[in-house]
């Protein structure tokens, strides 16, 4: 309609002078046709139809099953060897003041004996496990100092490290109570008579040797404050070799975390006995926490976790079932879709 | 208090007095701009709170991440909104500098001299030429015209486009161009003020310029700032008011912003949240306290003093009020900000709001309340120009007891009328004679010869044109003097007084001296009512009053015209007071309207004419389907009450009987008012059981009364009637029944066209101009500007009902994303020994909100649950929209408990699958992160109801972008991620783990949203299914076969007439039975949505959940 009125109008325009002038500008006045202003783009527009849903949830159901099972069987592949020792490892004369026992300087060295229940093959992870250790608390997690640990000449970037930030005035290198609590139980193995030589090279991750600990930082000192919490470093390596030092600052997110500590490099057989030397150091007793030391193989998923196998059998389950209801349901009381006289004003008595 | 202004003074001390003529609109300055947008921004609550968040971040010791993360989004809002309120500020800046730095010539000290116009002061004399800008407001004092007489467009002041004349006060009659130089006097003027159809002041000139004598000023003899001169080749006048103290910089203002009722719910929501997150804060604040002191202090890695700070125990749960201070998202404000201003942007854009015939578009001035557009339950309408064209046509006439017109529907073509005036008979010629001179149209000598005609008021422009088609031709007026010709003879007459029209005297009347004989006529013309009980006491009024009757009941506007020959000494007598009382500087309009009074008596009623206000196109449709949308219909009219019922009835306001009934209130005094209120709200409350279409009739005069008496029972019987008509009501009383319904907390939509809807306009909830004929006074101040009433309904029910659910969805979603984030850092903090330490680092948590989560969801003003026809089909859906159904404390409920279980589910998955030896922090931390992506991801893929090619980039866009974001991160050492996503992206298990976050996370609510679409649908599911579908919903044969038959009959009837526009109006007057037929049937098939009893209740409703 309005190219219709438009026409004769613009023709005569140029005819007819001012009086017309505003014809043009009343045309650009019209909105410009797009699909997008006009809220027109061609669109999908899926509903819930039973068919749909009830293929999703099947099809949900078949995936996840054979993850699950995949993932347990991963999982259920890894051989694990775990042993607490927070408490066999205290002579029984001191079991009453477990937190004196550790506190003393008395020889803490205390051997275990673990037998391999299955075959393990190369490389064998030790990893020590920990528990009620709340690495992740605020106060804790938040005293380190990246800077410092990185490069020598931010030596005294301490501040974030209280309260173990300075001894005497002095920077500590590392500073923080993260490297302060630093692990010191030490483990030794052997086979027979025959020891094990324990790989402790590359346990940290690559990045953090290169990137995060610098290789000019060497410590200084370091526990050597009042109060000593941890182990101790070797102050003639620098900090990016020191790699008991970097896997422990990787602060684990739960109370409850593993370790790594080295690797074995030769497979154990079944039946196997292992004798750990353990140098039983670290104070876990004043806070009632478990230590444990894990011999573990890896699978595709990492290690010994049911977790995600069961999880995904639960939720392909249960996608199963509720496809199952959903159909049942479907064939006992079908419901058309988009039936009218759902509509309430198609069913108002004052109708017709 | 008033105003002295000395005119052309230069030493006057005055002059400093007032302010210069420099014009200012900005808000700022340069100096001023950072300290006073700031406090503005921060006088808003939430941006408040954010602040005390940021605030509470630099305090490192509970801070639990960098502080960056709340400061940098809140630094970024606020310079978005700082730097588009100095983008607006600059803008007005410049054209204010246009204006000030115009050219303007003033006469300084005798002299005419170009200056800026800023450099105005009051008491100048200001010199315009033709077509020039008046920089100031100015009282006349000379033009080029002999009589004093000068044209201006206004049309930058009230909208109107026609020409309006200004004349020169008495006293500087006569005056020589080069004497206005020298000019000196006093002007008594009021203080500024904005009303703009009011100057109540007086000048007295200073010798040697005539005596003393003061002399009365009126609006006549002012020229407004912004207004133009126009064919008039020069003009002086002194500035009385300057700069920002003109009748237009007064009127200037910001309006109050409008709040929705939307926006209402999400501050409550809002207000709620808070509340929550206080507790969540003193619980978990008490809990991390104890186990400091039980646990804690036995971790001896953690070195917790024995002595504390005083301020020991309030560390903990501020971190924690930091940790949930997320829980409000600060993105919220921005995003609505943003998807406001979209909406807005599709109603300016949308080419079916786009009218051909005025070439206006759909404009929304108010970016910020289309939500409230869906929430409409009360329509305030004005009648004239708004439901019909405003484009009269003088239909019929009776002339001294005969009827003309009544055959043929079109008096100019009655042969008997011809032939009347062909034989000139007297009456005929007197009728026409008023027909022609009383009126205050400015005819126009065209180029070609042709006599144009400038009229303020429609009638008057349809009466003068009749009168011309019948040669009485009103050919020129010049001054007082104007000239008329009747068939070929000219007929000059001198025009006295100019009694004006006034909404109260409802009469004009002129006085005018026949050149001819001299003698003195007074012609009047009005609503019958105001000029039948004026007529001379021997007069039979009967005959009159039937026609005035019959033509009201075809919904024709009538107006008496009347006529007396004055005696020249009564006028004399007369005209004296006239002076005198227009001269008053109080009470003016009072005073006049009395001394009117003693003139317009013993008249002789020469006839009724009838005009007929075509309806405009569709609107008995539109208003039938608003109805049916729940939607009630007031009208709010100055015309008689006849002449409102027809028009309600043809435009299925109201319907026939016997489905509808009409229940009268009126009475002259308070009694009877009160003794029929009390009727009408008795019928109203038996029959609203009944689904009976009733409405009430009140008059302005009945109304005054019961707003002032019954307010109680008015409200009511408001709150009970779905249907009303007020008839002759004043602008204010039409904002006062708009106050009434608000105050019942209704949402109120008023819509009109002409300046005497503005009040109302502004006062409802949603103001619509329509951009009409009256001028562009309503459309301006409206929020939402249309062409046409019809558009109406796709306003309301097309983008009013998206808005609201797309906002309704965004809303929701920004605050389940908020808390699904903060709910997995109150999970963490049980594991963490309730110390308050943040799972997610600085950069993810700022990133989450700004980033990762608005887009997906940013996209959702495109989504579209129902396409447009259906919702044209099915109106009632609005009532979704209406009650609030889809953002309200329940609907919040149900994101609050996804939120929750989400953040369950997250926080379960991720601790679990990266247990033990994977338990690194910043893996843990980023994969709880990547699980809440995918969940909002698949959470907006679930809600959204149509995907444009935009939304799916949108989402997948945004998933993709979150790798990329956060893998250039995890290659900066210091962003505490360092390397972490290549890692974890190279490991099976952290796909398989987000694979089953997504699994557990999105299939319980599939299942149940399945089961709720599919068993207990809502109805806006079952239109989806049905439209989707091709259901039989759509085909309306199956559930409304009448209403199919209506709309058979309504095609049948436009293809009967061809296509241009101008055909396809539909004529009101019942004379074509298929007309009355349409209108009838179509009132038939009403349905209500909510029962007339269930609206009572409409407040629980309102709370009530479908879905």
């Amino acid at each position: 309609m309005s190219n219709d009125n438009a026409a004769p109008s613009s023709s005569s325009a140029a005819a007819n002078g001012s009086a017309d002038s505003a014809a043009p500008r009343r045309n650009s006045k019209r909105p410009k046709y797009s699909k997008f202003t006009q809220q027109e783009l061609p669109a999908c527009k899926p509903i819930l139809t039973p068919g749909w849903v009830i293929s999703a949830f099947l099809l949900v159901s078949v995936i996840f099953v054979p993850i699950g099972v995949a993932s347990l069987f991963a999982s259920r592949d890894v051989v694990e060897v775990v042993d607490r020792y927070e408490t066999a490892c205290i002579p029984p004369q001191n079991r009453t003041n477990k937190v004196a026992y550790i506190q003393s300087s008395s020889n803490k060295t205390c051997v275990r004996v673990l037998t391999v229940p299955k075959r393990m093959k190369a490389p064998i992870y030790i990893y020590y496990e920990l528990d009620n250790f709340y690495q992740n608390h605020r106060r804790y997690v938040k005293s380190r100092s990246d800077q410092q640990l990185k490069s020598n000449s931010s030596q005294n970037d301490t501040s974030t490290c209280k309260p173990e930030d300075l001894v005497n005035g002095t920077a500590i290198v590392p500073c923080g109570l993260i490297a302060w609590s630093l692990f010191n139980d030490t483990y030794s193995f052997s086979r027979g008579n025959e020891s094990l030589n324990v790989n402790k090279k590359d346990i940290s991750w690559k990045s953090d040797r290169d990137h995060k600990f610098g290789d000019n930082v060497f410590p200084k000192n370091f526990q050597s404050g009042g109060l000593k919490g941890g182990g101790s470093l070797n102050e003639s390596k620098p900090l990016s070799e020191q790699e008991d030092l970097i896997v422990w600052m990787r602060t684990a997110a739960l109370p409850t975390f593993r370790k790594l500590y080295g690797r074995i490099e030769v497979d154990l057989n079944i039946g196997d006995t292992i004798n750990v030397t353990l140098g039983n150091h670290y104070n876990t007793y004043s806070f009632n926490g478990k230590k444990r030391l894990v011999l573990s193989t890896t699978s595709w998923l990492g290690g010994k976790n049911d977790f995600l196998g069961i999880a995904y059998l639960t939720v392909g389950g249960l996608c199963l079932f509720l496809a199952v209801c959903f159909i049942i349901v479907y064939l006992v009381k079908p419901r058309r879709l988009g039936d009218p006289s759902y509509l309430s004003w198609n069913r108002s008595p004052g109708g017709r | 208090m008033k105003r002295y202004v000395y005119i052309n003074d230069d030493e006057s001390p005055t002059q400093d007095l007032y302010c210069d003529n420099r014009i200012s609109n900005r808000k700022y300055t340069v100096w001023n701009f950072l300290p006073k947008n700031l406090w503005e921004q921060f006088s808003r609550f939430m941006n408040q709170y954010f602040l005390l968040i940021a605030c509470l971040q630099l305090w490192s010791l509970i801070t639990p991440v960098n502080p960056a993360s709340t400061w940098g989004p809140l630094i970024f809002i606020f310079a978005v909104s700082a730097s588009k309120e100095a983008w607006d500020d600059y803008n007005r800046f410049l054209s204010d500098k246009k204006a000030n730095e115009k050219e303007v010539w003033i006469v300084k000290h005798g002299l005419k001299k170009p200056s800026r116009a800023q450099d105005v002061r009051v008491g100048d004399i200001v010199w315009l030429r033709e077509n020039d800008e008046v920089p100031c407001d100015l009282v006349v004092l000379g033009t080029s015209d002999p009589q004093g007489l000068c044209y201006i467009e206004t049309s930058a002041l009230d909208g109107e486009t026609d020409l309006k004349t200004r004349g020169i006060p008495s006293a500087c009659t006569g005056i020589d161009s080069e004497l206005l130089h020298k000019i000196k006097g006093v002007i008594e003027c009021p203080n500024p003020d904005k009303d703009i159809r009011r100057f109540d002041a007086n000048l007295r000139l200073f010798p040697p310029f005539i005596d003393n004598d003061v002399c009365p000023l009126t609006i006549k003899n002012t020229v407004l700032q912004s207004c133009y001169l126009r064919n008039t080749e020069w003009a002086c006048g002194v500035a009385v008011y300057t700069g920002n103290e003109t009748k237009l910089g007064m009127s200037r203002g910001i309006p109050e912003p409008k709040l929705t009722a939307m926006d209402a719910m999400i501050d409550k929501l809002t207000g709620a949240i808070f509340v929550f997150q206080i507790v969540v804060v003193v619980v978990l604040g008490i809990a991390g306290n104890v186990w400091k002191d039980t646990e804690a202090r036995k971790q001896w890695y953690v070195q917790y003093p024995k002595e504390g700070p005083w301020y020991e125990l309030l560390v903990i749960p501020l971190r924690f009020e930091l940790l949930c201070s997320i829980m409000i998202p600060i993105s919220i404000k921005v995003s609505l900000d943003l998807v406001k201003s979209l909406y807005a942007k599709f109603i300016d854009w949308d080419i079916e709001m786009f009218d051909q015939e005025t070439g206006s578009s759909s404009h929304a001035t108010n970016t910020a309340i289309s939500e409230d557009l869906g929430q409409v339950e009360y329509i305030m309408t004005d009648k004239t120009g708004t439901l019909t064209e405003n484009k009269m046509v003088f239909r019929r006439c009776c002339i001294s007891g005969t009827f003309y017109g009544n055959e043929s529907g079109d008096a100019l073509k009655d042969v008997r009328l011809q032939n009347a005036v062909a034989s000139g008979s007297p009456d005929v010629i007197r009728f026409l004679t008023v027909m022609a001179i009383c009126n205050t149209v400015i005819p126009v000598q065209s180029k070609n010869g042709n006599v144009l005609y400038k009229a303020q008021s429609q009638d008057e422009e349809a009466l003068v044109q009749a009168a011309a088609k019948l040669h009485m031709v009103l050919f020129s007026k010049s001054g007082n003097l104007l000239e008329i010709r009747f068939n070929a003879s000219a007929i000059k007459y001198e025009v006295l007084d100019i009694l004006e029209f006034t909404s109260d005297r409802k009469r004009m009347s002129v006085v005018v001296r026949d050149t001819r004989d001299d003698k003195i006529f007074l012609l009047s013309k009005g609503a019958d009512e105001a000029i039948l009980p004026c007529a001379s006491a021997g007069q039979q009024t009967r005959t009159l009053n039937e026609a005035a009757d019959q033509y009201a009941q075809l919904g024709l506007r009538t107006l008496c015209l009347a006529w007396r020959e004055l005696k020249e000494d009564e006028y004399q007598e007369w005209s004296l007071m006239f002076r005198e009382a227009s001269s008053t500087l109080v009470d003016r309009e009072w005073r006049i309207a009395e001394v009117c009074q003693r003139l317009e008596h013993d008249l002789e009623v020469l006839g009724v004419t009838a005009i007929e206000d075509r309806l405009q196109d569709g609107v008995p449709e539109t208003i039938e389907m608003l109805r049916r949308a729940g939607i009630n219909f007031w009208m709010l009219t100055g015309d008689k009450q006849n002449t409102a019922i027809q028009i309600a009835l043809s435009c299925n306001f109201i319907s026939p009987e016997p489905k509808g009934q009409l229940l009268l209130i009126d009475g002259k005094t308070e009694d009877e008012v009160c003794r029929s209120l009390e009727r009408v709200l008795l019928t109203m409350r038996i029959t609203s059981s009944e689904p009976k279409d009733v409405a009430f009739v009140v008059d302005g005069w009945a109304l005054e009364i019961a707003l002032k008496n019954h307010r109680k029972d008015f409200t009511e019987l408001a709150i009970l009637s779905r249907t009303a008509i007020c008839c002759r009501v004043t602008p204010s009383q039409k904002a006062q029944l708009v106050e009434l319904l608000k105050s019942c907390d209704y949402r109120t939509l008023a819509i009109g066209d002409g300046g005497n809807d503005v009040r109302m306009i502004q006062q409802a909830d949603i103001g619509v101009g329509i951009s009409g004929r009256e001028g562009l006074q309503a459309a301006r101040a409206a929020d939402y500007s249309i062409g046409k009433f019809r558009f109406l309904k796709r306003l309301i029910l097309v983008h009013g009902r998206y808005s609201y659910n797309r906002t309704a969805f965004l809303s929701q979603y920004s605050f389940y994303k908020s808390l699904l984030i903060c709910f997995i850092q109150i999970f963490f903090s049980f594991i963490s020994g309730v110390s308050g330490t943040s799972l997610f680092n600085s950069v993810s948590l700022m990133a989450y909100n700004v980033f990762y989560t608005s887009i997906p969801v940013l996209v959702s003003v495109l989504d579209k649950d129902l396409s447009e026809k259906t919702v044209m089909q099915h109106p009632q859906i609005l009532f979704y929209c209406q009650a609030g159904r889809l953002l309200n404390p329940s609907t919040f409920a149900g994101w609050f408990g996804r939120s929750l279980f989400h953040a369950i589910v997250v926080f379960i998955i991720s601790i679990n699958a990266f247990a033990y030896e994977k338990s690194e922090m910043e893996e843990v931390a980023m994969v709880a992160l990547s699980g809440c992506i995918w969940l909002q991801a698949f959470v907006v893929i679930i809600e959204t109801n149509s995907f444009t090619v935009l939304q799916h980039l949108a989402i997948w866009g945004n998933l993709i972008g979150f790798y990329i974001i956060n893998w250039i991160v995890s290659t900066i050492p210091s962003s505490g991620m360092y390397t972490i996503m290549f890692r974890l992206c190279s490991q099976p298990s952290y796909w398989i783990t987000i694979f089953l976050i997504v699994g557990a996370g999105m299939g319980p609510i599939l299942a149940i949203k399945y089961f709720r679409y599919t068993y207990t649908p809502s109805k806006i599911n079952t239109l989806q299914q049905a439209e989707r579908l091709g259901g039989p919903i759509l085909s309306l044969g199956n559930i409304d076969p009448q209403q199919r038959s209506m709309e058979k009959e309504v095609a049948a009837l436009s293809i009967t007439q061809p296509k241009g526009r101008n055909s396809v109006y539909e004529p009101l007057l019942s004379e074509s039975p298929s007309g009355t037929r349409r209108s009838f049937g179509s009132a038939a098939p009403f349905e209500f949505f909510q029962s007339q009893a269930s609206r009572l209740s409409s407040s629980y409703s309102r709370n009530c959940k479908d879905n």
